[in-house]
């Protein structure tokens, strides 16, 4: 035999395709005449089909979606909307009626309004968050700079004449939130 | 409200916008590139190959296809599709998922002419592992229990959303490059490998948990 065995690292490699063209032809010729070294490329060849069905079946169980009420007539495309929210990052969207103050300074007339404070908070704890943004009119500024400043998507209110509501969906913590549509 | 939130307003919907455009234009390519190839134009075919070759030889090593004979059936799969292609027989062009199959019922077909070839004689006795695949296999067939499933997709969930996010990019089926995996993220085209080895690793205990148990 004229080539090393094959580490999982180079089946690993080869599968993914991360092999220069040579190096590959190499890699099969040598699993052709050793068996150990083929049935390794056969377990990684297997991992990467179960991978596919793995992702293929996934599907993110818990959002938190805060959304204003306004935007309800907006549409988004189912498959805009699954991309969005594979590409959003994970977090947690606290909302406290005039609770907490944020943890960086808004406007006073943020303030004042005694609308909801959202901050966000990252702790582990919660479960898979998966968060197409917030605001209203009164902590839009705090909110988009939060959610900026940790890369995630923001989606604001089209008009500004539109009186903003919140409401919960999946997945937040029951109390947390009147049910239903509310009024601030 | 500050010039400077409006700008971060401005910034943030326009990230939402190019997010929702770059999701959906690699689909849109693709499904351009299907219909090109349904008119017979061989560039676009070479495409869909290049793109689609290394998923179809993996699932054929995947079900202990030995690698040689694993090539020729990659080769023989695009030649097939592509006479049906000429032959008009070819109404819609779904990849990979028609390439697998493809793929699949060619193996197939091998394993049995093996087996009788090996019960005439006319052979020499092979190795079990080179019958290439049981007959009723298929590329529909389910590989991993709901139980396998359910705790990959815990596992899954445990992982940092960025690294879900470049496992879920990379094998939606689309096969999406690395290379483009990495430009969607934001990562070097390693990184992105090197998430995908950490993914595997997780899915692979995951995986295995079941045997054990
Ligand atoms: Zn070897």
């Amino acid at each position: 035999m004229l080539k090393a065995h094959l580490t999982r690292d180079d089946a690993e490699q080869y599968i993914l395709g991360a092999l220069a063209p040579e190096k590959a032809a190499a890699l099969e010729a040598h699993t052709v005449e050793c068996e150990p070294c083929a049935r390794l490329l056969q377990e990684e060849a297997l991992l990467e089909e179960q991978a596919h069905e793995v992702a293929a079946t996934f599907a993110p169980r818990e959002h938190r979606v805060l959304r204003p009420a306004a935007w309800g007539g907006r549409r988004v495309a189912a498959g805009a909307m699954s991309a969005l929210l594979a590409a959003a990052a994970s977090l947690a969207l606290v909302v406290h009626r005039g609770g907490t103050p944020p943890p960086t300074s808004l406007p006073p007339s943020a303030h004042a309004s005694a609308g909801p404070v959202v901050e966000f908070d990252e702790g582990a704890e919660v479960p898979q968050v998966v968060m197409v943004a917030c605001p209203d009119l009164a902590t839009e500024a705090e909110c988009t700079q939060s959610a900026v400043a940790r890369g995630l998507l923001v989606l604001s209110p089209g008009g500004v004449a539109e009186v903003p509501r919140y409401e919960g969906h999946s997945g937040f913590p029951a109390g947390a939130l009147p049910s239903g549509p509310a009024s601030l | 409200m500050s010039a400077a939130v409006q700008d971060l307003r401005m910034t943030a919907v326009r990230v939402r916008e190019e997010t929702e455009e770059s999701a959906a234009a690699p689909r849109r390519e693709d499904e351009l590139l299907a219909k090109r190839a349904l008119a017979g134009e061989r560039a676009a075919w070479d495409a869909l190959i290049a793109r689609h070759d290394r998923r179809v030889m993996v699932s054929l090593l995947a079900k202990g296809v030995r690698a040689d004979r694993a090539r020729e059936l990659v080769q023989e799969t695009w030649a097939r599709l592509i006479q049906q292609q000429q032959r008009g027989l070819l109404t819609e062009l779904r990849l990979p998922n028609l390439a697998l199959t493809q793929a699949a019922f060619l193996a197939a077909d091998d394993a049995r002419r093996t087996r009788r070839e090996s019960l005439s004689g006319s052979v020499e006795e092979l190795a079990e592992r080179q019958h290439p695949v049981d007959p009723a296999a298929s590329a529909e067939k389910r590989l991993l229990s709901e139980e396998q499933l359910s705790r990959a997709h815990e596992a899954l969930a445990q992982m940092s959303p960025s690294a879900r996010n470049v496992f879920l990019l990379a094998c939606d089926g689309q096969e999406l490059p690395h290379a483009e995996v990495a430009v969607r993220v934001g990562l070097s085209t390693q990184r992105v490998r090197q998430i995908l080895c950490e993914v595997r690793k997780r899915l692979r205990a995951a995986l295995e948990e079941e045997t054990h148990a």
